[in-house]
């Protein structure tokens, strides 16, 4: 589990610089290089923390707690290896509540700062958060019915004992419904921009625009994580090849971790790419988006039903 | 029962001391009422542990005479009553309510410890009724100050009272066709099925009125804000419990159980007020509407819990019954102590304040720290994320929700998934509301002079809100403690087994699945410690420079430009237009000179209770073009008034001899 | 054909089949929605031909390329024809908005599962098990034709409610007759080309095909 968690810290920063990477060979620039937000984190981390006139004890303890609700996240899901000293403490349920409580602590943060800026990126957070709840919940519920339970190591090893049983239309419903719902925890187009800092266009960039130096940096990496393990927990909940079982050798460990970079990597990929070929909505066309992923979550359901 | 008796006992006396004149004893009545609350949570208690008792007292009311009894599931409801009431009064010491206020505070826990331990309809209605008579007192109490008190007060008058009349019609009706009115004797009474129905149909819409449930809930927004800082606690926290109490009594233990359909009715209600109650809740900026739709969103979540129990135990699938039933129990508790929490914490404002207007608060995190912060551990329990106490319980729920499939047939599967998506919707809109009423009313800077002056509440009203601060952590980090109390009222329902075992980690014993709210509390502060200890090590150790907030270069930000509770709720208003249809109008007054030159121009929106629009609307005006109608036949002249008697007297007995 | 990798490749089949119907609804562009309903009627000819291949039914199964062929190619194509000539490329304002019907979808799904019980438990086969789906696709195609304004988007929701009766006689018997099957299939095609000219009356008389404007002629 500690190998988990170091491979997620440490890897998290290089998957943002590799999908930077990316959409920026495919927009035909040079780029960055896949180590620049380790250099950037570096950068700001250096700096001198500063406090905004007016902000408090909660505009400060949010990034830590966003940073601790991903850590906890990352322990407990199956990323490397399904046995986890966590499993049987939280399930799926906890940590799609885990994900919410740091968008919440962070919304705070940027409700406190008291700026327009502040207050809009929190509404607009906790609007799509409030939409995207029943998806993952739905999506679950698909997902728990073949094994009987919700707990995440239990899944894991059952999918990863029969491959082929992704191959169905549950699998590929929810799968669909929660990539919708990754991409939208993540702030990623088509729901949010990362890069923007355009006031009408921004949801996350909003909620954060008065932190600085330290601060951002534990955001950042933090931001960083949350798609990487929100990225890995798909892969290991669709493709768990690669995943080590209880008691595997530290060998077995290596090559979990191998393959646990390389879907994580080629997912990441994807989406940078698919990015550089998209426009982001609007934010009142999100919920048709997200109202079209909970009818895949409830499709999925219904098809373990149908087909049964 | 002596411990039962002494609260009863405590209850009456704290209510004579405060008719007495001197201000040192009214005080007293507060401690007493709290020594009351002690007491009766702890002869609940015990009654949960198996320590019941029942005792018949013939001459103490006409008719059946008093007839009481506690067993574990009534034990349940006068614990929390007791708990609830301890804080409330705690809070209250000093409150500076009036003194008849204070006086009929008392009564109305009197009322509230003897609804559960009723053991006949007419010791029950007898209790209802006290019950309803003493919460109006205090919803009335502030009429003089505040006139939208006292159509509050019409409206909670009029539909307690409709409750109470299809509760005693179901209940007269049931007695009726038993051999006499005590609890055993209904239980035995073999009826036939369509009475049964119209029994059960009937109490179901009297509890549901008290529970406030769509679409009988118009009285709790408005009634919530109308009461006196130290009552809605109670009354949230306490009174609306005897709702779910009803329901679960006769419909599972009354009437031990029923068709499918009747819990299909139960799970539906339940989920439409889920939804309706927190759609309401996330556009409210009154903060105490806004508790009190989120009210009837948690209520809806029990009844969630409760139909599916009904519809589980309808099916054979006993196991699971008694784990949704364990889950609506667990939620009722949990609901109880965060909802004083936050109506205390709520009251201490408007105390501070003058004002419930989120849009006119903020700021109040430097001048109200305690209070700030007690409200924060309410917002996350009631908001359902892990490491508060909400979340406990809806976990359970899902989780019966979710292992229905193999059990039910059809209408399960067609149930489970629709309600599994109204709780998730339903948790999703509890998260952005509660970050709107603690982002919105207490962070920031403040949007009012009234804020701007607050100053933190008195010891007392920081200790009993402490309190319930206490019992939501306590309930958060260990449902254990409550668990086995919980099993043994279930168990009086639907025997079946303990359904959730484990102390640290709870495991659902009639299907796989734990979760240890302890571990992930701990993991979680091992998390941030680690995180901070990080950027300890990493980070530049310098102090912090105070900066200058990001303006646009337009000057420094004041408090207008910060956004309120209003704009917070616009977007999720956006999403959902269709469901809450939000009414605005825009005035334009032009200049004299020119129609194109804008003097001023006047935004007003709002977001009517669409049930009450559309549903009770109508009927009041109906009632009222009848009213004007029949005054023609009252015209003042004596003569006409005792002729309509002397008709009436004559008809009756036409009638009478025609039949005979 | 063994067993289970039937009922797996029966199931992605009707699987692929109910998400192209519902994400007909999604979208807005036209364009998308013809190529949508292609992609169907690829998935309908994949599950008549996995049944005739399960069956070893020569006839069954050169029956499903034949009906793929037709919904997949030759209907897109004529649709196609029709959207270039200058039908507005958008189903800019639908009755009921985008988000709503993918609610009202998820409640259709729940009442075509529950009213098609009885009829899967007169014999549960892999294959009677997925008549919810094809009846969801005709709600689907019936809330389409009841709730979208253009025209394509009507023939559109016509062809899916033919996809779903179509899909659910093959799934409830061994198939019709090819003669049946040929007479439905050239009715449908005829069908289109009705409409098709008609739709380029429309747009001639009243420049648009908007079907509330049709209104008018009542008068």
């Amino acid at each position: 589990m500690v190998l988990q968690v170091l491979v997620v810290a440490a890897g998290a920063p290089l998957l943002v610089g590799l999908m930077r990477q990316v959409r920026a060979r495919l927009e035909g620039r040079a780029g960055a290089g896949v180590r620049q937000p380790w250099r950037d984190l570096r950068k700001l981390a250096r700096k001198e923390p500063i406090a905004p006139h007016g902000t408090g004890y909660l505009f400060r303890a949010a990034p830590p707690l966003l940073a601790g609700t991903t850590l906890v996240v990352a322990a407990a899901v199956p990323l490397v290896t399904a046995a986890s000293p966590l499993d049987g403490v939280a399930d799926l349920f906890a940590v799609a509540a885990l994900l919410a409580l740091g968008s919440v602590a962070l919304a705070l943060g940027g409700l406190d700062t008291g700026t327009a800026f502040g207050g809009m990126g929190a509404s607009r957070e906790m609007t799509v958060l409030a939409l995207v709840e029943p998806t993952i919940l739905l999506a679950v519920f698909a997902l728990s019915i073949r094994v009987g339970t919700t707990d995440l190591g239990a899944i894991v090893t059952e999918t990863a004992n029969s491959p082929l049983s992704v191959i169905s239309p549950v699998s590929l419903l929810a799968a669909v419904a929660l990539a919708v719902v990754t991409i939208a925890e993540s702030g990623r187009i088509p729901v949010d921009n990362p890069s923007t800092h355009l006031e009408l266009t921004m949801i996350h960039e909003a909620m954060i625009l008065e932190y600085a130096g330290p601060d951002l940096a534990l955001i950042e990496w933090a931001s960083a994580m949350r798609l990487t393990v929100m990225l890995g927990l798909f892969a290991g909940l669709f493709a768990p090849v690669g995943i080590a079982t209880a008691g595997a050798g530290p060998i077995m460990l290596l090559v979990a971790v191998v393959a646990f970079a390389l879907k994580v990597a080629l997912l990441g990929g994807v989406l940078a790419a698919g990015e550089v070929f998209m426009a982001k909505l609007r934010l009142f066309r999100i919920p048709e988006l997200l109202a079209g992923s909970f009818l895949m979550a409830l499709l999925a359901v219904a098809a373990s039903f149908f087909l049964a | 029962m002596i411990l039962y008796a002494c609260a009863l006992g405590l209850c009456l006396a704290a209510a004579l001391l405060a008719l007495l004149p001197p201000r040192a004893i009214t005080v007293m009545a507060e401690v007493i009422t709290a020594l009351a609350g002690v007491v009766a949570a702890v002869a609940g208690v015990r009654a949960t542990l198996g320590h019941g008792w029942s005792a018949w007292l013939p001459g103490l009311l006409p008719l059946g005479g008093l007839r009481l009894a506690l067993d574990p599931l009534g034990g349940l409801f006068t614990a929390i009553t007791g708990a609830v009431t301890v804080c409330a009064a705690i809070h209250g010491i000093g409150s500076g309510a009036a003194r008849p206020a204070r006086a009929v505070m008392p009564l109305f826990v009197a009322a509230l410890l003897l609804v559960p331990a009723a053991d006949s309809v007419s010791t029950f209605l007898f209790g209802w009724e006290l019950m309803a008579m003493t919460s109006l007192l205090l919803v009335a109490a502030e009429h003089r100050d505040r006139p939208s008190v006292r159509k509050a007060a019409l409206w909670y008058a009029v539909m307690t009272h409709l409750g109470l009349v299809t509760i005693m019609c179901g209940l007269c009706y049931l007695a009726a066709g038993a051999t006499g009115d005590g609890f055993d004797q209904l239980r035995a009474a073999e009826l036939s099925p369509a009475a049964r129905d119209v029994i059960f149909l009937a109490t179901l819409a009297g509890f549901a009125a008290k529970a406030g449930i769509v679409p009988l809930h118009v009285w709790l927004p408005r009634a919530y804000p109308a009461a006196p800082g130290h009552v809605s606690p109670l009354m949230s926290g306490a009174m609306v419990n005897m709702g779910v109490y009803g329901v679960v009594r006769v419909g599972l233990d009354l009437l031990r159980g029923g068709p499918v359909w009747w819990w299909w009715i139960v799970l539906a209600l339940g989920a439409l007020s889920a939804l309706y109650g927190v759609l309401h809740a996330a556009m409210a900026t009154d903060l105490k509407r806004l508790l009190g739709y989120s009210s009837t969103e948690n209520m809806g979540l029990v009844l969630i819990g409760v139909g599916a129990a009904g519809f589980f135990a309808a099916d054979g699938a006993g196991p699971l019954a008694a784990l949704a039933l364990t889950a609506a129990l667990l939620h009722v508790v949990n609901h109880a102590a965060f909802k004083t929490l936050l109506f205390q914490a709520a009251g201490s404002v408007q105390r501070a304040t003058g004002t419930r207007d989120l849009d006119a608060l903020g700021g109040l995190r430097t001048r109200m720290p305690y209070t700030t912060a007690l409200f924060a551990v309410g917002a996350l329990c009631a908001s359902a994320l892990p490491p508060g106490n909400g979340f406990v319980s809806e976990w359970l729920l899902l989780q019966s929700l979710i292992h229905a499939l193999p059990a039910s047939g059809v209408a399960g599967a067609v149930t489970m998934p629709l309600a599994v998506g109204a709780i998730a919707l339903t948790a999703g809109l509890a998260v952005a509301t509660f970050v709107k009423a603690f982002g919105v009313g207490f962070l920031a800077r403040p949007r009012s002079p009234g804020a701007e002056r607050a100053v933190e509440s008195p010891r007392t009203a920081v200790c009993g809100t402490a309190l319930a601060a206490a019992a939501c952590l306590l309930l958060a980090l260990d449902p254990a403690l409550v668990l086995p109390a919980l099993t043994e009222a279930v168990t009086r329902v639907i025997p079946a087994g303990r359904p959730v075992t484990g102390e640290v980690t709870l495991r659902l014993s009639a299907i796989t699945g734990s979760i240890s709210p302890v571990l992930i509390a701990l993991a979680l502060a091992g998390a941030v410690a680690a995180v901070l200890s990080l950027v300890r090590v990493v980070a530049a150790r310098r102090p912090r420079r105070p900066a200058r907030l990001w303006d646009c270069g337009a000057g420094p930000v004041s408090a207008r430009m910060e956004y309120t509770a209003t704009s917070f709720a616009e977007p999720l208003q956006r999403v959902f237009v269709d469901a809450l249809q939000p009414e605005s109008a825009i005035d334009v007054t032009a200049v004299k000179e020119s129609a194109y030159l804008v003097q001023r121009v006047r935004f007003r929106a709002r977001v009517p209770d669409r049930v009450e629009r559309r549903l009770y609307e109508p009927v009041l005006a109906a009632a009222e073009r009848l009213g004007t109608q029949a005054r023609r036949l009252a015209d003042g002249s004596v003569h006409r008034y005792l002729s309509y008697g002397f008709y009436a007297l004559t008809g009756v007995l036409i009638v009478l001899a025609v039949i005979s | 054909m063994t067993d289970p990798v039937y009922v797996q490749a029966l199931d992605l089949a009707c699987g692929a089949f109910l998400l192209t119907g519902v994400l007909v609804l999604w979208r807005r562009d036209l364009a998308a929605i013809i190529w949508l309903f292609g992609l169907q009627g690829v998935a309908l000819g994949a599950l008549i031909a996995v049944r005739g291949l399960h069956e070893a039914d020569v006839e069954l199964t050169v029956l499903g390329l034949g009906v793929g062929l037709l919904r997949a190619v030759l209907l897109p194509y004529l649709m196609r024809r029709a959207l270039a000539a200058g039908e507005e490329g958008r189903e800019a304002r639908p009755h009921v908005s985008v988000a709503a019907s993918l609610l009202v979808t998820a409640v259709l799904t729940m009442l075509a599962y529950a009213v098609s019980q009885p009829l899967v438990r007169l014999a549960p086969t892999p294959a009677t098990q997925a008549v919810p789906i094809a009846l969801t696709v005709l709600l689907v195609g019936f809330f389409v034709l009841v709730t979208r304004r253009r025209a394509l988007s009507q023939v559109v929701g016509f062809l899916l409610m033919d996809n779903a009766i179509t899909a659910a006689a093959f799934l409830t018997t061994t198939g019709v007759p090819l003669v049946v099957e040929l007479g439905v299939s050239l009715d449908v095609l005829l069908a289109v080309l009705a409409l098709q000219v008609l739709t380029t009356r429309m747009r001639a008389a009243f420049g648009g095909t908007d079907l509330d404007e049709l209104r008018e002629l009542h008068d």
